[in-house]
């Protein structure tokens, strides 16, 4: 009974080592999430306590900011348009893309594989594009408004007030509600929707008794969601608020440079703190109801088939709620910016025939700083992506079961710029440059640009790997432990092979949101940092509406080779 | 008349048939369970009785009216049946209270509140579930969920009731004392009830008509009696019962009765469908029908004991028969060694 077979091996090496050479890549890893998220936002704090920039000699440490801009009637107005927005915003996305949620998952509405994908890409498209789309379709001299007027004599809509302003961001907001609230009505077993049917219930009594009550943490999320995000608006009401002049706070904090003609950066911290004061509370709100939705998920049945929901005279009611929304949020603004970026200009008795062109394509790819604009954007989100997404799954494997104090840091380390606009971050990263010396040359290069654009999509992306993380059962690395590998060795040789699909998605999806991104761009944009959202901003700005209208499209098409790989070359889910 | 009948009921998902051609009746007061192996399209059935799965031809009625009929394209939503189904996941609203969950089918059909108090405490009171009225079904152990997904179906009084699986989710020694119970249940309330289990021993106990489906049709159909001891086919020998097959050739068949033969032995037995002689055959007989005996006799083969394994209320010994293995029970251990195996000739089937 002695053969090798049954002779007893030892432990493999390299299980002990010296434990501090083995908690070292962690810990490094945690500390640079901490440099990299801390710095930032606690300049900010700083920054909002001095009375002048913090470079100005004469600084003193004080609230003199915040009784500056207290006293500022256009700070109160813009708050007070803000939650005005956001609340309208709310208001129309959380129904409505319930609704459409329902009748997607639920019913037999025909097409629906059709429509499905288009609800969503208001969600893909930068919100400065949604915005531009908007004024050259149906502004004052848009083309439906052109159109409208040769039919009806005027114009039945304005564009340029709070209301429209709440309408247009609540219906580009409807995919963020959608999301979430289809996302939970595929993990509602379809059995209690049969049982009520079997009871005698229509289908509409079995949306109205079982299926909203029942995702109503769902529509919850997702209403804080929205609220949240409306006070973070900033393309929509800096391209739709300028012509009236109104204000939300993070067009007032990036006015006040125009309006008191210095930089004055010490007002702008304070206002980004007010910001940060609510948008704090209503981060830690949203981490709580998505635990509640975990929790609240019901248990599956036997995996039937769902049967759908006949519509019946339903039908043509479901079907004009759908197109008139796709015809709102989709065809209007794009087609809008289709057709501008081939005219030369646009108005009342411009023939489309006479104005066609290619010009706009021309300036574009003449001027230098635009054809960097779009290599820039393109190596972010390529290879740039790339090197977050290792970032995030650094991150991810530091706290993958682990349960520690260390864990809980992370956790809030990756949750707190959640809380920070990413025009703000942006704002706050130039600040971070200019502070330390030593990373002064690095300003001007793309890595600032990548750097910032990291931190603010961190809790975004942190949210792509540990769901992938998590979807490798815990025996599998349990069983590989017993046979005696290290902790770093399972997560190079079982866990990341087992996640590689779910990294390649989330790779996929930060190239998208990473050529979308707009606002953090803006205060770092310098020669050789050009990227074609932050560009679009101060191109609108200057008033280059040809050029705005030729890179608007050029990101759309951007943004959908994206999108097409993603989903015909690697079938990525585009929702979590 | 029949409470429900379907008739020549065809179903596909896609290309991929799941039933072909199925009929069925149930008579009131009556307990049909539909077995079978997964995949033999039983769950389906009921679902597509239930109104939730769509067929393309066949005709299914209950009582007097038509509920589906693919010739004439009459298909009655699942709403409109007036069916009572329990679950197999019991599908309790979770965001309702027992309460409410029994109660929500009485409101959908207007009845005074009043009324629907008296209605729903009276089924919770018949499944000893009145304590638990003001409580959420989270709050409920399997067993109390199983019996709130009966209350709710039973509550208005549906004609037929469909079962799906009812008993699966609870653990074993449950199970058992729930089968009963159940029984005496449709008994005593006088339900028509169509039931879909896998487990024979469940259909046998709780059914008074048993139907084998096998890869969407109906192979065999009758009492759990005629089921268990007068099998048609190989295949509904095989699923009832824990069985020994010994694989041979049939040498002779002479009075209805087939003589089977193995490498080193021969045995008599009852020549079933598909028996012919000079043909390979599959001779089936139930564990507890095998005699074991201590010298040679009539139909009597050796064989070598290998093992013996002590079940609590008897022992199965396992016999090497050449190749083959058989098993069989006794009263007590046996010595190691050789044995004699008694086959009677009425219980062992050749197929």
């Amino acid at each position: 009974m002695t053969s090798a077979v049954n002779a007893s091996h030892p432990a493999p090496p390299g299980f002990g080592g010296h434990p501090f050479a083995r908690g070292l890549p962690r810990a490094l890893t945690i500390a640079l999430t901490a440099a990299a998220v801390l710095a930032p936002l606690s300049l900010i704090l700083y920054q909002s306590l001095l009375s002048a920039p913090f470079f100005d000699a004469r600084k003193t440490l004080g609230l003199d900011a915040y009784r500056f801009i207290f006293d500022d009637a256009d700070f109160w107005k813009a708050l007070v348009n803000s939650l005005l927005i956001a609340s309208g915003m709310t208001l129309i996305a959380v129904p409505l893309g319930g609704a459409l949620a329902f009748i997607m998952e639920r019913t037999d509405l025909p097409g629906k594989r059709l429509i499905e994908p288009l609800i969503l890409v208001p969600s893909f498209v930068s919100p400065m594009v949604l915005a531009f789309g908007y004024v050259v379709s149906a502004g004052p001299v848009g083309f439906y408004s052109v159109l409208a007027t040769r039919l009806l004599g005027g114009i039945p809509w304005g564009l340029y007030s709070v209301p429209a302003m709440a309408v247009i961001a609540g219906l580009t907001h409807v995919p963020n509600v959608y999301i979430y609230a289809s996302s939970a009505l595929k993990n509602l077993g379809s059995d209690v929707e049969e049982a009520a049917r079997i009871a005698g219930a229509s289908p509409l009594q079995v949306a109205m008794s079982v299926s909203l009550p029942l995702i109503m943490p769902a529509l919850l999320f997702s209403s804080v969601l929205v609220f949240f995000l409306g006070l973070e608006l900033f393309g929509l009401p800096l391209v739709l608020g300028d012509p009236e002049g109104h204000l939300v706070l993070s067009t007032y904090l990036y006015e006040l440079t125009n309006k008191l003609g210095t930089p004055s950066y010490h007002l702008m911290a304070a206002v980004a703190i007010c910001i940060v004061a609510m948008t704090v509370p209503l981060v830690l709100l949203q981490r709580k109801l998505l635990q509640n939705t975990r929790k609240y998920a019901t248990i599956r049945g036997k995996a039937g088939r769902v049967r759908e929901l006949p519509l019946g005279r339903w039908k043509w009611p479901a079907i004009a709620v759908a197109g008139l929304f796709l015809l709102v949020t989709v065809v209007v603004p794009l087609s809008g910016i289709v057709l501008r970026a081939f005219v030369t200009n646009w108005g009342l008795g411009v023939s489309v025939i006479d104005a066609l062109t290619l010009d706009n394509f021309r300036s574009v790819f003449e001027e230098p700083t635009h054809t960097r604009a779009i290599w820039n954007t393109v190596l972010l989100g390529t290879l740039g992506g790339a090197i977050t997404v290792a970032c995030y799954t650094a991150i991810g494997f530091a706290t993958h079961r682990r349960n520690d104090g260390w864990s809980r840091i992370v956790d809030f380390l990756v949750l707190a710029p959640r809380a920070v606009p990413g025009l703000l971050i942006g704002l706050a990263f130039l600040w971070v440059f200019l502070f330390f010396p030593p990373l002064r040359p690095l300003r001007t290069t793309i890595f600032s640009m990548w750097l910032a654009y990291s931190v603010v999509w961190l809790a975004y992306g942190m949210r792509l790997i540990s769901s992938s993380l998590m979807q490798v059962s815990p025996e599998l690395e349990e069983a590989a432990r017993t046979v005696g590998a290290s902790r770093g060795r399972i997560s190079r040789e079982i866990t990341l092979p087992l996640i590689r699909a779910g990294l390649l998605g989330s790779w996929l999806l930060v190239f998208m949101i990473f050529e979308r991104e707009y606002s953090t761009g803006v205060y770092l944009l310098a020669p050789g940092t050009e990227v074609i959202g932050a560009e679009l901003v101060s191109l609108w700005q200057g008033g280059a509406i040809d050029v705005v209208a030729a890179l608007a499209l050029i990101n759309i098409v951007l943004v959908f080779a994206g999108l097409a790989t993603a989903a015909l070359r690697f079938g990525v889910r585009l929702r979590d | 008349m029949p409470e429900l009948t379907v008739d020549s009921l065809h179903l596909r998902y896609g290309d991929n048939p799941i039933l072909k051609g199925v009929a069925l009746t149930l008579n009131r007061g009556e307990v049909v369970s539909l077995l079978g192996p997964s995949g033999s399209g039983k769950t389906t059935l009921l679902r597509a009785v239930a109104g939730l799965e769509a067929p393309h031809q066949g005709t299914i009625r209950i009582g007097d009216q038509t509920v589906f009929d693919g010739a004439t394209g009459v298909d009655i939503p699942a709403e409109g049946r007036n069916l009572g189904l329990v679950f197999q996941s019991y599908a309790l609203w979770p965001h309702k209270t027992v309460f409410d969950n029994v109660a929500y089918a009485l409101r959908l059909r207007k009845v005074a509140p009043v009324e629907i108090r008296t209605r729903v405490e009276a089924a919770l009171a018949q499944l000893s579930l009145d304590k638990l009225a003001a409580r959420f079904p989270h709050q409920l152990s399997g067993g109390q969920q199983q019996r709130v997904a009966l209350a709710r179906a039973l509550v208005y009084k549906p004609p037929v009731i469909l079962l799906d699986e009812p008993l699966s989710n609870l653990d074993a020694k449950l199970r058992e004392e729930a089968r009963a119970w159940l029984r005496e249940l449709i008994v005593t309330m006088q339900l028509s009830a169509l039931c879909v289990t896998h487990d024979q021993g469940e259909a046998l106990a709780i059914s008074d008509r048993i139907l084998l489906l096998n890869g969407g049709r109906i192979e065999q159909q009758g009492t759990p009696q005629q089921m268990y001891s007068d099998p048609a086919t190989l295949f509904a020998a095989d699923f009832m019962g824990s069985n020994n097959r010994l694989t041979g050739r049939i040498a002779e068949i002479r009075d209805g009765a087939a003589l089977l033969e193995g490498d080193g032995w021969r045995l008599w037995g009852t020549a079933r469908s598909g028996a012919a002689a000079g043909a390979d055959g599959t001779g089936m007989i139930r564990l507890e029908r095998i005699g074991i005996a201590a010298a040679p006799g009539d139909n009597r083969i050796a064989a070598m004991l290998l093992t013996s394994m002590y079940l609590g209320d008897k022992w199965e010994h396992l016999f090497a028969l050449g190749n083959l293995r058989v098993r069989a029970h006794g009263g007590g251990p046996l010595p190691s060694g050789q044995h004699w195996l008694e086959i009677p000739r009425g219980d062992f089937w050749v197929f």
